[in-house]
């Protein structure tokens, strides 16, 4: 079912959350869930990691780069979206100044995942600019294809740049697969505008998103704060409500307050 | 599936035929090569309840031209293209496939193999109704005007001969009873019925071996191995058999449908608790995910829901959305399957008893 792309801009999505604020779910959509007997298409789902040099700046844990993260988020997810539904499949593509592949294939096979993710690494120098153009021809290409199989394609872009506002250019009407975003940047400051960043990350989405997709933004440099919306991102496009109703994770049990030297639950090992 | 190595219009129609076939089709990559030119399909065709086709071979030196057909040894006697008799029309059909052979057109390859299947019953048949058992003829003439009906006999050097019925069950279009059915073929439950071949009638004919069976896709809604068959009383037939069957079996996936939504309502009623699933099985309702978080630690819950819920509780697993082992592996909890449950808790009930008994195992 294909949602209206006129979209209200307040709630989550016109201005960035306030930061630090974790497992405080918000009330949420009143209006009850009811699971429709309605066919749902196995995904194919497209990464485009931006690999700028500002991918290698660290996160809050000495010695992790924001790469790095995002290559252990991205093993999760594949690992999470598999034992949801085994069907689900993945490529590769990376961002500098525009889109190119890096493994073009979609796969479920997890092996291949971890061997296309060893293989993401950073440009040494930043590009001056962010052009989404290719990477939704790209996408509208493989989309046709993933139809073609009853599938539908999903892009996942996950973007690391605080000045560069990424721009694009396509026809309104191709609404061919569904775009999320998912935006790591520096704290907001004189010399970056991360918001405005994030507001063109938020008009590429909704001029191009089939399904409504969905985007979140870190400034904090936590790990988990990245797995945490990672995990949020899998949601099946189909059976998704408007991301300003969204309310899960449910926290299920009530703890005392968190240690506030922002440690992480990170255990695993990449390599570099 | 990838055909890699095989020339184009040898892929479309293996493509086609694993697409329109009505049943499951399995097509096994050449497992050899011999040095002789010869490009080997394995065809194992679903044991079509006893029935397994033999080997498909494109000729690597002539990829043109139609493929040839090997049979098992038992099938010493199939000629498709000699068939005579009440075939007739067939045989000649099946020898214009393969003297019309096309290559370039990809529905010739399940023309051929829905022919040759078709001629391969009838033979079967045919070769039944030969059969010198007083017993067995009375059994077939009672029920051989079933449509679907097939029949086999079988063989060797070192088992008697039986004869093998796979008798259609249930006039009832299935699929048309569930919402959004993805199915693109029709489901069927067949029983398959083993008799051995007796040269007289014995005193107390032994009964024969019984067995469901249902196409592979039904498994979503009805579990076919959960059924209890009737008992087969002594000197009973066939004619008298099936009726109890079809009855009861008609009872028991009618209800299988309502608990289709009895399991969408219990989806349904664990988002207060876990809010709105990540995924879910929205036409079976067989499988659920949801996100939860416990303090900072954000996991994954999977309900696996079988076709025996309420009276079966789910099956419960927490996967962590934080955690991968160096080799990619996720942390995951082990399956949970054996809790207290009672069908008559309320939906809601049943969530919190759940949630209370898999958490803290985590």
């Amino acid at each position: 079912m294909r949602m209206s792309s006129s979209r209200p801009k307040e709630g989550n999505r016109g201005k960035m959350k306030m930061e630090g604020v974790e497992g405080d779910a918000s009330a949420g959509g009143a209006v009850r869930y009811t699971l429709n007997p309605t066919r749902i298409s196995s995904e194919d789902i497209l990464f485009c990691v931006d690999v700028d040099a500002e991918s290698l700046l660290e996160m809050k844990t000495a010695g992790v780069t924001r790469l790095d993260s995002i290559k252990q988020a991205i093993l999760v997810f594949v690992n999470s979206k598999l034992s949801i539904n085994p069907d689900h499949r993945f490529a590769f593509a990376t961002l500098s100044k525009s889109a190119s592949w890096l493994r073009k294939e979609f796969s479920s096979d997890v092996e291949s995942t971890i061997a296309a993710v060893r293989a993401l690494s950073a440009t040494t120098v930043s590009s001056s600019q962010a052009d989404l153009t290719n990477l939704f021809r790209l996408a509208a290409h493989e989309a046709k294809k993933s139809r073609a199989q009853n599938r539908i394609l999903r892009v996942i872009l996950i973007y690391c740049r605080s000045s560069i506002r990424p721009h694009h250019q396509w026809s309104v009407n191709q609404k061919l697969f569904t775009l999320d975003v998912m935006y790591l940047h520096d704290k907001p400051g004189p010399d970056n505008c991360p918001q405005a960043v994030y507001d063109a990350l938020v008009d590429a989405l909704e001029h191009v998103s089939e399904y409504e997709g969905y985007i979140h933004e870190s400034g904090h440099g936590l790990p988990r704060t990245l797995f945490r919306f990672m995990s949020m991102l899998l949601c099946h496009p189909q059976q998704r409500c408007p991301q300003d109703d969204c309310d899960i994770p449910k926290p299920l049990v009530k703890k005392a307050a968190e240690p506030a030297n922002g440690e992480d639950n990170v255990h695993a090992s990449i390599s570099r | 599936m990838s055909f890699d190595g095989f020339p184009p219009f040898i892929s479309a129609q293996l493509h086609y035929l694993i697409n329109h076939f009505p049943e499951k089709i399995k097509v096994t990559p050449p497992t050899h090569i011999p040095p002789s030119f010869f490009q080997i399909v394995h065809f194992n065709q679903r044991k079509y309840f006893g029935l397994e086709l033999g080997d498909i071979i494109y000729n690597a030196e002539f990829p043109l031209a139609p493929p040839d057909i090997i049979f098992g040894p038992e099938d010493e006697d199939f000629h498709p293209l000699h068939m005579t008799g009440s075939v007739g029309e067939g045989d000649l059909k099946f020898g214009n496939i393969l003297c019309d052979w096309n290559h370039k057109d990809p529905t010739r390859l399940l023309a051929l193999i829905q022919e040759l299947r078709d001629q391969y019953m009838a033979y079967q048949k045919k070769r039944v109704g030969e059969v010198d058992d007083d017993r067995l003829t009375f059994e077939i003439s009672t029920i051989c005007s079933r449509e679907g009906i097939e029949m086999q006999i079988s063989s060797g050097a070192e088992k008697p001969e039986e004869v093998k019925f796979a008798v259609p069950l249930m006039d009832m279009n299935i699929n048309k009873m569930v919402h959004g059915c993805p199915w693109r073929h029709p489901q069927k439950i067949y029983l398959q019925v083993i008799y051995p071949v007796g040269k007289k009638y014995a005193s107390t004919p032994s009964p024969p071996r019984l067995k469901l069976m249902s196409t592979t896709e039904l498994g979503a809604l009805f579990t076919i191995e959960d059924v209890k068959l009737p008992s087969w009383l002594d000197g009973m037939c066939m004619a008298e058999y099936l009726p109890h069957l079809e009855e009861s079996l008609q009872k028991q996936v009618v209800e299988s449908v309502s608990l289709i939504d009895i399991r969408r309502r219990f989806i349904e009623s664990l988002t207060p608790l876990l809010g709105r699933p990540l995924e879910a099985d929205p036409v079976f309702c067989r499988k659920a995910t949801f996100l939860a978080s416990s303090g900072s630690f954000v996991f994954l819950v999977h309900f696996l829901i079988s076709t025996q819920f309420p009276k079966q509780q789910p099956a419960v697993m927490l996967q962590s959305s934080q955690h991968i082992s160096p080799q990619g592996i996720p942390k995951k909890s082990p399956l949970l399957s054996e809790y207290p449950w009672s069908p008559r808790w309320e939906a809601s009930q049943m969530a919190e008893r759940i949630l209370r008994v898999s958490l803290p195992s985590f």
